[in-house]
């Protein structure tokens, strides 16, 4: 259960956070959702697709880092090895009108973290950089979702199916899944795409049609991975 | 030369005209944007809209689809909810328990086997309809047809509308005006001049003057002010074969607005005739279809009344006289009529609003280039719909013969002289073969499938004998697709939300269009 409450430097002066990328922290997130000022540094490591909000069929743009529950492909015991998305780096933080917020029961919350304040009661440079990232994070939302309307208006969103086999005779099939229909955005009007181009949006939509490359780099290490563990399998 | 179809002048505003005035509209926009081609929707200020049908066919998604109407927009302003079918109660028995789903959704593999002789052979527990499809569960659970992620219009399970004929047809009326570029004429129409081949060369009307056109299409309702009055063509009555004339309505409340909402039409038996039971999201449409040769009206009422309960008190029913039958002709010289003024059947199987869509379709798809082949086209849409009308009158009739129960109402709809030749025969034949592909059903726009008939049929529970070793060849195929059908089932009773909370959902969300 989350318990999110306005952070203050009296009530949690003394509070630390583990900022680190790591499963039992919730970096296990095989999509993760992202704003548009991020896809230059997604676009060369991840799938930056489309899929539907499960309880309101809104669509949101995300990162794609796994094929199956809980998976994150780039993780590993050392943390996060590639770019990580905002809002896994965003931690156990919120924001509430102007104000940060934090999850007290997040499992971060970890004396053994770094310090959110100091004795004198001053953002830590820890603090200070997660209060950056909202000042990316909450603009960045708002011009994301707008950007996406733009996208369902001009009609240039198609389902993609992704339907793999893997080495070890196992398959995964996603589905729910949608991406940049090129055959409509060859097919715009000008007028559209000057438009989408002034907006900074062309090149969004680019970066996103991009990273659909990188789809078999990440099948390529979905199936190094699950040759590994079968291999671990065989040598127990 | 002959002169070429340019203006479609369509008399009445109510839900026939203005889907007419959409389809051909919206078929025809690339010629109504370059100014070559016009429609004109002329409806009277004065006359009441009827407002017949809150039941739809999946036809609908299609026809909405293709006028670029947000299904989105449909939910939110018309009070629609999803129907998934209809559920028949009480008429084989008149028992308590007796009832059986005509739904949408065709019996597994049916392109490929028929699972009607394989279910007769062994039906392991279970209705036909369960056996051949998940849709009678969904509607048992109060299932929606589909998830707040599926796009507009598509389906996890097949559906069509529950909705307010009332708000329906403004709606589209917005639409077709504000999008599809059709002429709004608010005008009562005095008379009718015609030319000397017996075609319609103009309208005078009271208030815009004359009105002239190349096709006139007659959506005035019962009137039938155009096909019916000025041009003379008669009325064929089928109350020989259909005896329900009268129709009493009610808009009941629900107990609390949790209420859950039924995703199907609940059509019960009655002592001499049915109830219609229609669930929207803010009330239920109640009625009852009855013969008045066989009950009086109050008595009908005492009837309707105790099928509502405690809900019915202090509510008034509206009283519809039903005329069943359809014009001698449909379409005559440079006349068509669509809607009530082609014809009207009690609403058994929701018949009215796909007959408009039917209708619609062909005259925009068919559209003749000129007055020198109109003829031809209407020689083709008479044939269709007598075909169309024919089929649907028989198919209403399918419910009544196969019942037991032992009203007077209800024998006198098995007594022979009553049923239409063709059905007879067909009842006949499959007494010995069950329907399926080969069964005459296989016009490209046939109202109702041979899998309809099955659904009915062995729903009610009729024999049909099946030759021992028959079934050899096609067992294990049919075995498969019943297996589908269970795990299917199971399936979409995990994934699919109550009918209810999606409706809640659509309404706050939207569903996305794609």
């Amino acid at each position: 259960m989350a318990n999110v409450v306005p952070l203050n430097n009296h009530a949690h002066r003394a509070l630390c956070v583990q900022a680190g990328a790591a499963a039992r922290y919730g970096d296990n997130q095989r999509f993760v959702p992202v704003i548009v000022g991020e896809f230059p540094h997604l676009a060369v490591h991840y799938p930056i697709l489309l899929t539907k909000d499960r309880d309101t069929g809104a669509f949101f743009i995300g990162a794609m880092l796994g094929f199956d529950e809980g998976e994150n492909l780039f993780l590993d015991a050392r943390g996060m090895e590639s770019y990580r998305p905002l809002n896994l780096q965003r931690g156990p933080f919120f924001t509430a009108g102007n104000e940060i917020a934090v999850d007290l029961d997040s499992p971060r919350i970890d004396e053994s973290g770094k310090p959110l304040f100091t004795e004198t009661g001053e953002p830590t440079q820890y603090l200070q950089s997660i209060m950056a990232l909202f000042r990316d994070l909450k603009p960045g939302l708002e011009v994301t979702r707008t950007f996406v309307q733009t996208l369902i208006g001009l009609k240039l969103i198609e389902p993609i199916d992704i339907d793999l086999a893997f080495d070890d005779g196992s398959r995964r099939n996603l589905t729910g899944l949608y991406t940049v229909n090129q055959g409509a955005l060859r097919a715009l009007p000008d007028a559209s795409v000057l438009d989408l181009f002034r907006r900074d949006y062309l090149q969004a939509i680019y970066l996103m049609i991009a990273s659909l490359k990188q789809v078999p780099v990440l099948a390529r290490r979905k199936n190094n991975a699950l040759l590994k563990a079968s291999a671990a399998l065989a040598g127990a | 030369m002959s002169k070429p179809i340019k203006n479609i002048v369509i008399v009445g505003g109510g839900t026939a005209g203005w889907l007419t005035a959409g389809v051909i509209a919206a078929r025809h926009q690339g010629r109504i944007q370059q100014g070559t081609f016009s429609v004109t929707l002329i409806e009277s200020p004065n006359v009441p809209i009827i407002g017949v049908g809150e039941g739809t066919w999946p036809t609908l998604r299609t026809t909405l689809e293709k006028m670029g109407v947000s299904e989105t927009d449909l939910f939110r302003h018309c009070d629609a909810a999803f129907k998934q079918g209809a559920r028949f109660a009480r008429w084989t028995t008149g028992a308590e328990d007796d009832g059986y789903y005509h739904p949408l959704m065709l019996p597994q593999g049916f392109t490929q086997v028929n699972l009607v002789p394989h279910w007769l052979e062994d039906e392991r527990g279970k209705s036909f309809c369960d056996a051949v499809t998940p849709q009678g569960a969904l509607c048992d659970e109060g299932l929606a047809p589909k998830m707040i992620t599926t796009p507009e219009y598509q389906a996890v399970a097949n559906y069509a509308y529950h909705l307010d004929a009332g708000k329906f047809a403004p709606f589209i009326q917005k639409h077709c005006t504000m999008k599809l570029g059709v002429r709004h004429v608010l005008a009562d129409v005095q008379s009718v001049n015609m030319a000397e081949n017996g075609d319609i060369k103009s309208l005078a009307t009271e208030q815009a003057g004359e009105i002239a056109g190349d096709l006139f299409v007659d959506c005035s309702g019962f009137r039938s002010l155009l096909l019916g009055k000025a041009l003379g063509v008669g009325f064929k009555q089928c109350n020989d074969i259909l005896f329900c004339d009268t129709a009493m309505a009610m808009q009941v409340p629900y107990e609390t607005p949790e209420s859950p909402m039924a995703s199907h039409t609940i059509s019960t038996a009655q002592s001499a005739g049915w109830t219609w039971d229609i669930g929207l999201p803010t009330r239920r449409g109640v009625g009852y279809v009855y013969s008045s040769h066989h009950i009086s009206d109050e008595d009908a009422e005492a009837e309707l009344r105790r099928y509502i309960g405690p809900q019915a008190t202090g509510l008034t029913p509206r009283k519809i006289p039903i005329r069943a039958g359809h014009r001698e002709t449909f379409w005559k010289n440079n006349c068509v009529a669509v809607g009530l003024a082609s014809g009207f059947l009690e609403p058994l199987e929701s018949s009215a609003i796909v007959l408009v869509e039917l209708a619609a379709k062909l005259i925009s798809e068919q559209m003749p280039a000129n007055r020198e082949v109109m003829d031809i086209v209407a020689a083709r849409f008479n044939d269709v719909n007598h075909y169309r009308w024919g089929r649907i009158i028989d198919f209403l009739k399918l419910h009544y013969v196969l019942t037991k129960r032992p009203e007077k109402f209800w024998q006198d709809n098995t007594d022979p002289a009553s049923v239409p030749d063709r059905l007879k025969n067909l009842l006949h034949l499959w007494k010995y073969q069950p329907p399926w592909f080969f069964d005459e059903f296989d016009r490209i726009e046939e109202v109702f499938p041979a899998a309809s008939y099955q659904y009915v049929l062995y729903g009610m529970g009729f024999k049909t004998e099946v030759m021992a070793g028959d079934n050899s060849g096609t067992r294990s195929s049919a075995a498969s697709y019943m297996n589908e059908n269970i795990a299917m089932t199971r399936k979409l009773r995990t994934q699919l939300p109550k009918n209810r909370d999606l409706v809640k959902k659509i309404h706050e969300y939207g569903l996305q269009p794609i």
